[in-house]
């Protein structure tokens, strides 16, 4: 920049960042990608004989569970999230604002435990079947949890807060006039609700179930404990099992592309049904009271989802600790395992946001193609599967630098891959917030860029990059496949001898890693939650 | 309450009230009723219940006493509510709350569910080309300017041939020009479709130009319904007379059937039945001024209005009177006039009641 010209136009400032910036974008993206990359090469050059194999084995089998699977969560989803959502934005009875904040604890159990408690609730003459036999006769069994019934019941109830907290908050936000001039045109209730309501909110339960299958069809925890064959888990065996990588890579490809598909196919939608609100000023529902006996029914429906997907498991996992403790099973072992999983969540936290800084400034500041590139680039670790990013930084790094193999530095890499993108994305939302502007009086101040940016933009979005730094920690504590692909021998982590232990069956010695997973997880989603709702 | 015609009674309120909670009213004692193809305006300051007046007759609110019923048939008591649904009214909402997933075709077949497809079709063609939307029919709501998407409630609120069609401050979303616009077609789509309707506003001007009848509403009462003329020379309390125009009051005192005022005498209102300490309420119009030296009146402003311009005349005794002139006519500040009071009617106020009601 040309300090001696006094007439240079201020705005030119805001394209004047230090290309080094660029630079170290493009390698972060260009690092972030390669595992992926590196992943669709091998399977695209594999032997045409495995793929084959594959597609005349295990392909078809993987795509129906896959597939079916998300499409019974859906289901229950559906039906769990709008009816929740609606009982609780439309009327107000004793408890109901308390209910509100209780519905999203289920996000806080992570899949793998909420699948080992079940897996113990519902075994052959388990607490559940004793219950359901004492109602339906001695001859009645319950569905055992190692089924396609046992899979979508556990991801259900563990996905269905995506669904109700998108349609509550688009339920809470309606234009209540929809649905009065509906009924001044002769519309009853239901057919308003089936005509109008719905319709509208579609968008908002797309999204919902959106992410609800990503998560489903991504799931490596809850679907290997209930040995159920999707491609996540066939992947996994793949690698373990037959310690054949290169079927591994090609399931991988496979399940990527399927997950790009799916991802532009939920944008091109959302785009074409993007509805308007014709104003501003508009009318919001306001709840109802109910009579007692329907706030009963009512209290009853949310008790039964709570209970099933948060309540049960967890009142299990503390009794169960209880008794490991009682007997001594929590020792100097079980320490260590916390710090393990502490100091590592912690080290991939810090670089997470570290390399994000460059990459959501990019996205903030610069419009330009390469840094589109950069951050579209960094988003790919999104839809990557744990398993799959594994994977990925495995082969990769058994190709190119084998002495890494093995050691902690390749789980780093594939927590980075996997959890950046979560962390980019609230930090590029945080400095978005951030008006240019300041950054330029500062510029115009005489402050060189990289004062500005510890001057100013620090301090002004510590608190966004709190967050993601909070949010990146919590996903690596609760981070289960890359960690038992990659880990060093002997480097086990909390969620690691959960579900060691769990697939042993040994309830007792899995309870107090995972009821400590949780602990630490409700305030992180409840401090989201809030966020999300102001 | 019921202007004396020949033509069947559609809509009737008999001492209405409604409360949010228990304890507060949001409406009072209301009663006033409409027949066939009047247009009828509920017009207040915002808070008056006017809005709530209009919601309980289309049924989203329940009344608390009194009753509310259409062609003869009760539809809001205590002891009975007839689901909006099934009250056959029509409601244009003041964001028109058009469906944003449906075409402007499938919004105004909306309420006609029951028909048969070539009804259907028929109704929505009549309905289109009658609100000049013929062209638009496939557009979605968002695609519209204001005044389309309020013709395209309008024709949405007419399909299914209501009883009563409700308007809710139907012109409050559109810009000043097209207002003046829109307040001449829907007056016209009215009449010709003998439709009943009851808007509301709080614009007296947009109630003076639509309405056959006029309800002024003030803190849940209704203080005056009346055609739009009476209400302007004849308001019953000095909160009609300030709301429906420029209105000043000058104290008087009634002396042999006669009021006598500083600009005046005036004969009593045959109706008076109060004190003899009384104000007279003068319209600008009533008032004209002349240059005169010796006059009791100085020139304090001045707002000119294109077709007019409205003197505000300070009285030797203080008190504060406009008149209004023709735009032609020009006096300057701080000269003095004197004044001359033509009034076809007296219009007197209690002066003690009338200092205690003031809300202005």
């Amino acid at each position: 920049m040309d300090s001696a010209n006094p007439f240079l136009p201020l705005s030119s400032l805001r394209f004047r960042f230090p290309s080094p910036l660029v630079l170290l974008g493009f390698c972060l993206a260009i690092a972030l990608m390669l595992p992926l990359l590196y992943v669709a090469f091998s399977a695209m050059t594999a032997d045409p004989a495995v793929w084959r194999r594959l597609w005349a084995t295990r392909v078809p089998e993987l795509f129906l569970n896959t597939f079916s699977l998300s499409l019974g969560v859906a289901v229950i989803n559906l039906t769990l999230g709008v009816s929740l959502a609606w009982i609780l934005t439309r009327y107000t009875f004793v408890g109901s604002k308390i209910w509100d904040w209780l519905l999203i604890l289920p996000l806080s159990i992570p899949s793998y435990v909420l699948a080992y408690t079940y897996t113990y609730l519902l075994k052959r003459g388990g607490t559940l079947e004793q219950v359901w036999q004492t109602i339906a006769g001695p001859e009645a069994v319950f569905f055992s949890p190692f089924s396609f019934a046992g899979a979508v019941l556990v991801l259900a109830l563990n996905t269905f807060p995506f669904v109700y907290l998108l349609a509550r908050s688009a339920l809470k936000n309606f234009n209540i006039s929809f649905e009065e001039v509906a009924r001044t045109t002769g519309a009853d209730r239901v057919t308003t609700f089936f005509r109008v309501s719905l319709p509208l909110i579609r968008p908002s339960l797309i999204a919902g179930l959106f992410l609800a299958i990503l998560y489903v069809a991504s799931d490596f925890g809850a679907v290997s404990l209930l040995r159920f064959q999707t491609f996540t888990y066939a992947v996994y065996q793949q690698m373990t099992g037959r310690f054949d990588n290169t079927a591994a890579t090609c399931l991988s490809l496979i399940l990527v592309a399927c997950a790009f598909v799916f991802l532009f196919g939920e944008r091109w939608f959302r785009q074409r049904s993007r509805f308007y609100q014709t104003t501003s000023r508009y009318r919001k529902p306001v709840p109802q009271p109910c009579r007692p006996l329907t706030a009963l029914l009512f209290t009853g429906y949310l008790l039964l989802v709570f209970g099933a997907a948060f309540g049960l498991p967890v009142l299990l996992l503390i009794q169960w600790t209880v008794k490991a403790a009682s007997a001594g099973e929590i020792s100097h072992v079980f320490i260590g395992y916390v710090w393990n999983s502490i100091s590592l969540s912690g080290i991939t936290a810090t670089a997470a946001v570290i390399c994000g800084i460059p990459l959501a400034y990019l996205a903030c500041r610069r419009q330009t193609w390469a840094s589109t590139f950069c951050v579209q680039g960094a988003y790919t670790g999104y839809i990557l599967p744990g398993p799959v990013a594994a994977l990925a930084v495995l082969v990769l790094v058994s190709q190119t630098v084998p002495q890494l193999y093995g050691t902690i530095l390749v789980l780093l890499m594939a927590y980075l891959v996997h959890f950046l993108p979560a962390a980019l994305q609230g930090m590029e939302s945080t400095l978005q917030q951030l008006t240019p502007n300041l950054e330029e009086a500062a510029r115009s101040l005489g402050a060189r860029s990289l004062r500005t940016f510890f001057h100013v933009t620090l301090p002004l979005v510590r608190g966004g990059f709190l967050s993601a730094w909070i949010l990146v920690f919590v996903q690596c504590m609760k981070e289960l496949p890359a960690s038992l692909l990659l880990r060093p021998v002997g480097f086990d982590t909390l969620a690691v001898r959960i579900w060691l232990e769990a697939s042993e069956e040994l309830y007792q010695l899995a309870a107090p890693p995972a009821l400590l997973i949780v602990v630490i997880t409700i305030p992180v989603v409840l401090l989201l939650m809030r966020k999300d709702r102001t | 309450m019921t202007p004396p015609d020949d033509k069947p009674i559609v809509l009737a309120l008999q001492n209405v009230s409604c409360s949010y909670e228990a304890g507060t009213r949001a409406l009072e004692e209301i009663s006033f009723s409409a027949r066939k193809g009047d247009i009828i305006c509920l017009l207040g300051p915002s808070g008056c219940g006017k809005t709530t007046t209009l919601r309980a007759i289309a049924g989203f609110e329940p009344v608390a006493s009194g009753e509310i019923s259409l062609n003869g048939a009760i539809v809001s008591a205590t002891d009975r509510h007839v689901p909006p649904e099934r009250r056959r009214v029509g409601m244009v909402f003041q964001d028109y709350a058009l469906f944003p997933h449906l075409t402007v075709r499938d919004n105004v077949g909306f309420g006609l569910a029951y028909a048969t497809a070539d009804d259907r079709r028929s109704r929505i063609d009549e309905m289109l080309s009658l609100t000049g939307l013929s062209e638009l029919a496939r557009r979605y709501p968002h695609a519209l300017s204001g005044g389309q998407q309020q013709r395209a409630a309008l024709a949405r609120a007419l399909a299914p041939q209501p009883v009563l069609l409700l308007l809710d401050e139907p012109f409050s979303n559109l810009d000043p020009d097209t207002t003046e616009r829109m307040r001449v077609e829907l007056l016209h789509l009215l009449k010709t479709t003998q439709t009943t309707a009851v808007f509301v506003t709080h614009d007296h001007e947009e109630a003076f130009a639509m309405a056959d009848y006029v309800a002024v509403l003030n803190n849940g009462k209704l203080e005056q319904y009346s055609a739009p003329e009476t209400m302007y020379h004849l308001p019953v309390s000095p909160f009609v007379a300030e709301f429906v125009g420029q209105a000043d009051f000058i104290p008087g005192t009634i002396r042999d059937s006669v009021v006598v005022t500083q600009l005046g005498e005036f004969p009593v209102p045959k109706a008076y039945r109060g004190d003899s300490e009384v104000v007279v309420m003068i319209r600008p119009d009533d008032v004209h001024i002349r240059e005169n030296r010796d006059g009791d009146g100085t020139v304090a402003s001045r707002q000119f209005r294109g077709s007019e311009i409205i003197y505000g005349i300070r009285l030797d005794s203080g008190d504060f009177v406009h008149s209004s002139e023709a735009s032609t006519r020009f006096f300057p500040l701080d000269s003095k006039v004197e004044l001359k009071v033509i009034a076809t009617h007296t219009v007197v106020f209690d002066r003690k009641a009338w200092t205690t009601q003031r809300v202005f």
